[in-house]
């Protein structure tokens, strides 16, 4: 007999993703890798969004709708940055993170 | 014609200013006249309104009244709408005052016409004198005894005006100046009294006051507190013991000035204003007590005075204090009707005797009695008007003065033996100094040949008011004494402590009625009811006739001493009885003595100046800046030592913290700042979750 799904356990799991990213965002040296961690923090919180919404609001589907906006956004927002690491790549040569501190006070 | 009574101080007040601001400076011009036309519109008002009175046509007391203004006070945390209205209240004494204020006013300004024809500032005398009558007028139909008051304090600028009038000289600098200050002595006392009045009434109204008082809300204490300061305002004004010593001053002023002032406006004033608001002296029967005393300890000592003085309008100044004394001491015993009665027939025969003593001034040039004698061949009709008046104030029967003192004295010996022998001594010695006066000035041959040969009888203008004087100074009494007129006229005011009794009942059984209701608060009014008023009006039957004779004795006694160009009978009293002549030359000295204490008081403030400004000054004020400063600088140095220091230091403190730990970042590294981030984020996080 297994016990039925709660919201905590969704909130676990989106839980355990963030951190996943967050270690992957402070650990990855490579640029990209940075950004597909980011892109799993973006996926944590979506978790968060629908199960919310399913718990919280199980007659409407608006936390789910929302989620899609979402993914929709960081979508277009991986691309900008996609762009802006091949322009960083083509005048640098490299994708490493720490060799850009171009922003350095 | 009663609902334009209003008009009877609008109209002298406008002539006043159209003479003042409209007319140019010129000795010869015809402004007197707007002066005399604006009065005697108001004589006609007057007179119609008093014999419509009189034959009954119209009820008095009329009162019409119109919204002033009113204004919210809250009064120990009620809030109460006052409401003041302005308005004119015509009593039997108002409506006879109207006719004697107006009359002789518009004989006085007739008078000057021809008296100040030469003078520089022809049209500002005019002006003053309409503004003067303007104000007693308006006391006199105010039923507002604020509007009255106002009234009231103008007429003693209009005095100031008049008295000095020539105030190129210091006599009558010096007199204005007397006689304001002393005024306005009396006038504080006025003054409280309004405001305690208000205080207590919470209205300004007359009828309201007395209706206030019949319903029997005001204290003895109270009634005598407020009867007191209104008889002080009353000693000032009409000139009582002991702040009568402006009014021998005041003759400094244009003599028809004088006569306004004695006869119908000033003076009247103050008996007037006691007579208006009597019922308070009704329910203060202390303060009538005070009144009496006051009234014939004045009347008595001006007598004396009147006795030794040489100058005609010194003479007639004391005679008025000391007619006025009468006046007041019988307001004081209860006489009401008496009172005003006396003050009706006064005010006619002491303006044809300032108005006779102007002309003689105007026609030998001295005030002095010794320089004249023998002017009966040279001014007849004055000669014949003076003496009419000198019957009249020494109470020759028949004449004006011998039904109102006769009244007088009846009620005082009625109600008080002591001051009835004193003030039948001083009527006596009244007919004693103006047949004085009478036979100094017109009996026997000439003593100065120069000034008899210069005098002359004056023009019409002067002698015709003169003749119509003495014709009402010898038929008035009579006329309104027929019939008794004078009591229906005059009735005396009534109080009750019953519920509302509507106006003060006119005749005497109704206040008996009122009294047996009500013993507490009336007795005076129980006293005025006993016998009736007519019964104490009548002295017992051998006092009457023996009064007349002790007049003529007193009247030849002084044709005894006086006739003769040389009156060496009273120059040899005078030198036996010097001290006392002495005594009565300068006054009683209370001249000197008001001096004292002017000097005495500067004194004091001397002293409490000098207090105010070494001790109060020095150890309070200054000391207790030096002590808030030593304070301050404490606090300064405390706030500079330790506030200003940790405030410092707390920003010191920040900035080296922020300088100390951005060297533990390696610049640049966006993933180091990231993971900053996410400390600071989860420290946070964790900080808000477990609390």
């Amino acid at each position: 007999m297994t016990a039925p799904l709660t919201l905590s356990h969704y909130m676990i799991v989106a839980g355990l993703l963030f951190l996943i990213g967050v270690f992957g965002a402070l650990t990855r040296r490579n640029i990209i890798g940075i950004l597909m961690s980011i892109e799993l923090m973006f996926n944590a919180a979506n978790i968060n969004l629908v199960a919310f919404d399913r718990f919280l609001h199980p007659e409407g589907v608006t936390g789910q709708a929302l989620a899609l906006f979402v993914m929709t956004v960081a979508a277009a927002e991986i691309v900008v940055g996609l762009a802006l690491l091949l322009a960083i790549y083509r005048g640098t040569d490299t994708v490493y993170a720490e060799d850009f501190n171009l922003l350095k006070g | 014609m009663i609902e334009h009574a209003y008009l009877i101080p609008l109209i002298p007040f406008a002539a006043s200013l159209i003479m003042m601001f409209g007319a140019k400076e010129d000795p010869h011009s015809p402004v007197a006249w707007i002066g005399i036309g604006a009065m005697t519109i108001c004589l006609g008002l007057s007179v119609s309104i008093l014999a419509a009175a009189a034959g009954g046509q119209i009820p008095l007391p009329y009162e019409h009244n119109w919204h002033w203004f009113s204004f919210a006070a809250s009064i120990g945390g009620k809030s109460f709408l006052y409401d003041m209205p302005i308005g004119v209240l015509i009593d039997g004494p108002a409506a006879v005052l109207l006719v004697v204020v107006t009359l002789v006013s518009l004989m006085v300004q007739i008078y000057s016409v021809a008296y100040m024809h030469e003078d520089t500032r022809y049209k500002r005398y005019f002006a003053f004198v309409s503004f003067f009558t303007a104000s007693m007028l308006g006391l006199v139909v105010s039923s507002n005894i604020l509007v009255g008051f106002m009234s009231w304090e103008l007429m003693g600028l209009s005095s100031y005006l008049l008295i000095g009038f020539w105030f190129e000289k210091d006599g009558p600098t010096e007199a204005q100046k007397k006689a304001f200050m002393t005024t306005k002595l009396g006038d504080s006392g006025l003054y409280l009294a309004l405001l305690f009045i208000f205080a207590k009434v919470g209205s300004f109204q007359i009828t309201q006051i007395h209706q206030f008082i019949n319903n029997g809300y005001m204290t003895g204490t109270v009634a005598t507190v407020i009867a007191i300061g209104i008889l002080f305002g009353a000693m000032g004004k009409s000139a009582q013991f002991p702040l009568f010593i402006w009014l021998p001053d005041a003759m400094e002023g244009p003599t028809p000035g004088s006569a306004l002032i004695h006869a119908a406006t000033m003076v009247a004033a103050g008996i007037f204003v006691v007579a208006r608001l009597y019922f308070i002296f009704l329910a203060a029967p202390d303060a009538m007590l005070v009144a009496a005393w006051i009234g014939c300890i004045t009347a008595f000592m001006a007598a004396a005075m009147a006795l030794v003085s040489y100058d005609i309008k010194r003479v007639l100044a004391f005679s008025t204090v000391s007619q006025l004394g009468f006046m007041m001491c019988a307001l004081g015993v209860g006489g009401y009707t008496s009172g005003l009665f006396h003050l009706t027939t006064h005010a006619f025969f002491k303006a044809l005797l300032f108005l006779g003593a102007g002309s003689v001034i105007h026609s030998v040039h001295t005030n002095d009695m010794r320089l004249m004698g023998g002017l009966s061949k040279k001014m007849p009709i004055t000669f014949v008007t003076m003496g009419a008046a000198i019957l009249a104030i020494a109470g020759i029967p028949g004449t004006s003065g011998y039904y109102s003192k006769d009244m007088i004295l009846a009620n005082i010996y009625y109600a008080n033996q002591p001051i009835f022998w004193i003030m039948l001594g001083t009527a006596l010695m009244t007919a004693f100094y103006m047949s004085r006066l009478f036979i100094l000035t017109f009996w026997g041959d000439d003593r100065d040949h120069e000034k008899h040969h210069h005098a002359h009888e004056s023009p019409f203008l002067i002698t015709g008011p003169l003749v119509l004087l003495a014709f009402l100074s010898l038929v008035s009494g009579y006329m309104l004494n027929r019939d008794d007129l004078v009591y229906r006229l005059l009735a005396k005011p009534t109080i009750s402590a019953q519920a509302p009794a509507g106006h003060a009942p006119v005749h005497a059984e109704a206040a008996s009625a009122d009294a047996h209701a009500a013993p507490a608060l009336s007795a005076a009014a129980a006293e005025h009811a006993e016998g009736g008023a007519h019964h104490e009006g009548h002295l017992p039957h051998w006092l009457h006739l023996a009064l007349p004779f002790l007049v003529l004795g007193s009247i030849g006694l002084a044709f005894t001493l006086y006739k003769g160009p040389r009156y060496a009978l009273a120059d040899g009293l005078k030198s036996t009885f010097a001290p006392a002549f002495h005594l009565l030359d300068r006054r009683w000295f209370l001249d000197d003595a008001f001096d004292l204490l002017v000097v005495f008081c500067d004194k004091v403030a001397a002293v409490a100046f000098w207090i105010d400004a070494n001790v109060v000054d020095r150890v309070f004020v200054d000391g207790w800046g030096l002590l808030t400063r030593v304070f301050a600088e404490i606090s300064n140095l405390i706030d500079a030592l330790f506030v200003d220091r940790t405030v410092d230091g707390f920003g010191g403190l920040s900035l080296d913290l922020g300088v100390g730990l951005r060297g533990l970042v390696k610049e640049g590294q966006v993933q180091e700042y990231l993971m900053y981030v996410a400390i600071a984020f989860s420290l946070a996080a964790t900080l808000i979750l477990t609390r």
